[in-house]
């Protein structure tokens, strides 16, 4: 009889997950499908739908895309918009795991002042300051450069160490101490031990700080006046009203690399290494 | 409770700076000859103590130093105080001083001093810490073991070296500089090459005394707490949920579900903003379902749809924000020991208590820096209004709108309309109001107090 009601709960139980499982990613695949499907729509705008659907579908706003370049050149735009983000993704990261391996494993006498610091200046509205670095880059000449992004992105990306380092706090010190017995020094306790166990916040970590050099927009509109070298959001934010499916075509495009990019890694984006590795 | 934790800073403060002193006073003191040789030439008495190649180094440092201080740092720190005298005039041919220039440069130029500073106490206490071995009969550190403490003892010295310099060129020194502009008359008409001016505090007296700046700011600052609280909340509760709804055990098919949550995550943001301001539009999708079905179409974003646009606001920052924080709080849920589970179903606690008594405690632990991260990004979530309502300027608000958060407004002074320095004051404003919040939040949570407790 217990056993009876048990089942029937578990039942339930799934029916309702499975229902809420569905309606969330309905809720997730709604404006994506849109835009997917109205950048197959024949006509530009946005008024000739059929409610949900385009009237008509083809693949002209792709071809159009890639060879009409007079006016928006999308794959140099596609190609500024790899390098400045795969840049600023390699070099923010090996700053942030950096920032956040001291913070977690030494204690020495800024560290809490440091601590703070960081979270106050993360406080400050980033581009309240925007006048200033677009002046500090004219200084520097390196106005119109993919390498001023480069540095403006990576450079800032160890404020967020806090992620981090909370994920360095939960790796157990014991191996570390085992491997300082054995008479490892510091830094080869870092490589030999602490990055393999990171290994899922680095993926992490490389790729969020790869995702917001590829989707900002502020930052390269004010630094890049050059429309060759513009990156594919102030390119499609650019782009005539009129040409809806052009920006859904060049919207869908660019999702593309980082979808695969997800789905390639996703394994270690969820999964703990340390999970079993001390048993507590 | 809170007195005491605040007079306890204080006297810790106290304490550690009558230290420095001390110690300070000790090296003075007890300087012998080669030490004061350091004091006079930088790397001087290490040189004497034939410690070759760091006392070249030190001296290398000091030469370059008062080069660099003679040929432009001398001129630039005079510079910052007097913003510029000569103003420019086409008519004579005159290339004026540009003042915003000099105040960057001026800036500079203290960070270079104050280096130079740091850099000599540090040469002298070296001399010191030499003069403390030879005389205890020891022979000082060579060069190379010292090189070698940089990956050992000292290691984080060498890993943190680059961070700090970059966070110090682009964060801080971009933000000083913006204090400094809240402090002058930069903006409006005062734009180089017209000469800026210090004015002191005017600019926040104005904020404070002119009326429609004051109301402004107040309207726009209550609903931007509501905002920043309820956008935290939804997003984190949400992306906990749906990653402990995942992880369940009669799910199947892990990978395809998460798929769509990563799918929007994968979506750069300012796409998905812009879509939505579609797909609210009279022409989107959802009026012309409405339509299609017979009703009238809905103005969701119109000028009067205050609470409606608000609600949207929320629900597509959700859309954005719930996918990283399910992958995070998945990511954390990995790393937890699962025989706790296990324990805690034989001592027969059921889901709902298994999940108050671990899990929430440990997800709490493990991200509440990044949920006062989230909060802050969340008080100043510039995108959503921007993309949704951007350009609104509405009857009892001065150059905003009744979505605009107060980032929004600062955008609409500073950028569209030249603002700069009222801009940079109420700016500093929020500064002080968001680091008041989250510091103390940040200091009595579990993960700053009790940060061993789950190692």
């Amino acid at each position: 009889m217990k056993k009876r009601g048990l089942k029937l709960h578990k039942a339930v139980d799934a029916v309702l997950t499975y229902c809420i499982l569905i309606a969330v990613c309905a809720i997730f695949l709604f404006p994506i499908l849109w835009l997917v499907l109205a950048s197959f729509s024949k006509t530009g705008s946005i008024y000739s739908f059929k409610g949900f659907f385009p009237s008509a579908y083809s693949f002209d706003s792709f071809r159009k895309l890639f060879t009409d370049t007079e006016m928006y050149n999308y794959p140099r735009w596609f190609g500024n918009t790899l390098v400045v983000s795969l840049g600023s993704s390699l070099l923010g990261t090996a700053l942030t795991i950096l920032t956040a391996y001291c913070m977690s494993r030494f204690r020495f006498k800024s560290r809490k002042a440091i601590m703070k610091a960081t979270l106050v200046l993360g406080m400050f509205p980033s581009f309240m300051t925007m006048t200033a670095v677009y002046l500090l880059m004219t200084q520097f000449n390196l106005i119109n450069q993919h390498f001023g992004l480069i540095l403006i992105y990576s450079a800032g990306a160890p404020m967020g160490y806090l992620t981090q380092k909370g994920f360095f706090d939960t790796i157990s010190y014991s191996i570390d101490e085992a491997a300082r017995i054995d008479g490892a020094s510091n830094a080869q306790v870092f490589v030999r031990i602490t990055l393999p166990l990171a290994l899922p916040m680095i993926v992490y970590t490389l790729l969020s700080s790869f995702v917001w050099p590829w989707s900002d927009f502020i930052l390269p509109k004010l630094l890049l006046k050059n429309k060759e070298l513009y990156t594919v959001a102030v390119g499609l934010m650019s782009l005539d009203n009129t040409e809806f499916s052009r920006f859904a075509a060049g919207a869908v495009f660019i999702a593309v690399p980082i979808v695969v990019f997800y789905f390639a890694l996703s394994k270690f984006l969820i999964s703990g290494m340390s999970a079993g590795a001390v048993k507590q | 409770m809170q007195k005491t934790s605040k007079s306890g800073f204080f006297a810790r403060m106290k304490a550690n700076c009558l230290e420095t002193f001390a110690g300070f006073k000790q090296v003075v003191t007890q300087a012998k000859g080669r030490v004061s040789a350091s004091m006079l030439i930088m790397g001087l008495g290490q040189l004497l103590y034939k410690q070759w190649i760091k006392g070249a180094l030190y001296l290398l440092a000091q030469i370059g130093f008062i080069l660099y201080f003679v040929f432009r740092g001398a001129q630039d720190f005079i510079g910052f105080f007097t913003l510029g005298v000569r103003e420019s005039n086409a008519w004579y041919g005159i290339e004026g001083d540009n003042s915003v220039i000099m105040m960057l440069m001026g800036i500079l130029s203290i960070i270079a001093i104050l280096f130079y500073v740091a850099l000599y106490i540090a040469n002298v206490k070296d001399a010191y810490n030499i003069q403390c071995a030879v005389d205890a009969g020891k022979k000082p550190a060579t060069f190379k073991k010292e090189l070698g403490s940089l990956l050992n003892r000292n290691f984080y010295k060498t890993a943190l070296l680059l961070p700090i310099i970059g966070v110090c060129v682009f964060n801080i020194l971009p933000i000083v500089f913006m204090i400094i502009i809240a402090f002058t008359n930069y903006g409006g008409d005062i734009v180089p090459p017209a000469l800026v001016d210090w004015v002191g505090f005017a600019n926040f007296g104005k904020i404070l005394s002119l009326g429609q700046f004051a109301s402004t700011f107040f309207r726009i600052f209550a609903w931007n707490v509501l905002w920043a609280v309820t956008a935290t909340a939804i997003n984190y509760f949400a992306g906990l949920g749906l990653a402990l709804l995942l992880n369940k055990k009669c799910v199947k098919g892990k990978v395809f579900w998460r798929l769509f949550p990563i799918l929007a995550y994968a979506v750069p943001g300012f796409i998905t903003l812009i879509a939505f301001k579609y797909m609210f539009s009279y022409g989107g999708p959802i009026n012309q379902m409405i339509t299609g079905a017979g009703g009238t179409a809905i103005g969701f974003l119109d000028v009067d749809a205050k609470w409606m646009a608000r609600g949207i606001g929320l629900f597509v920052n959700a859309w954005l924000c719930v996918p990283s924080s399910m992958l995070l709080a998945t990511g954390v849920l990995s790393n937890l020991n699962v025989d706790l589970y296990e324990a805690a179903r034989i001592d027969g606690a059921n889901a709902f208590r298994q999940f108050t008594a671990i899990t929430l405690p440990y997800v709490l632990f493990a991200t509440m820096p990044v949920l006062i991260s989230q909060f802050i990004a969340n008080f100043n979530n510039f995108g959503i209004f921007y993309f949704l309502r951007g350009g609104l300027y509405m009857n009892g608000y001065f150059l905003a709108s009744d979505t605009d958060l107060l980032i929004n407004w600062l955008y609409n002074m500073s950028i569209d309309n030249n603002y700069y320095s009222i801009g940079a004051a109420i700016s500093i404003i929020i500064f002080i109001i968001t680091s008041i919040i989250s510091l103390t939040v940040y200091v009595m949570s579990p993960s700053y107090k009790q940060e061993e407790t789950y190692q």
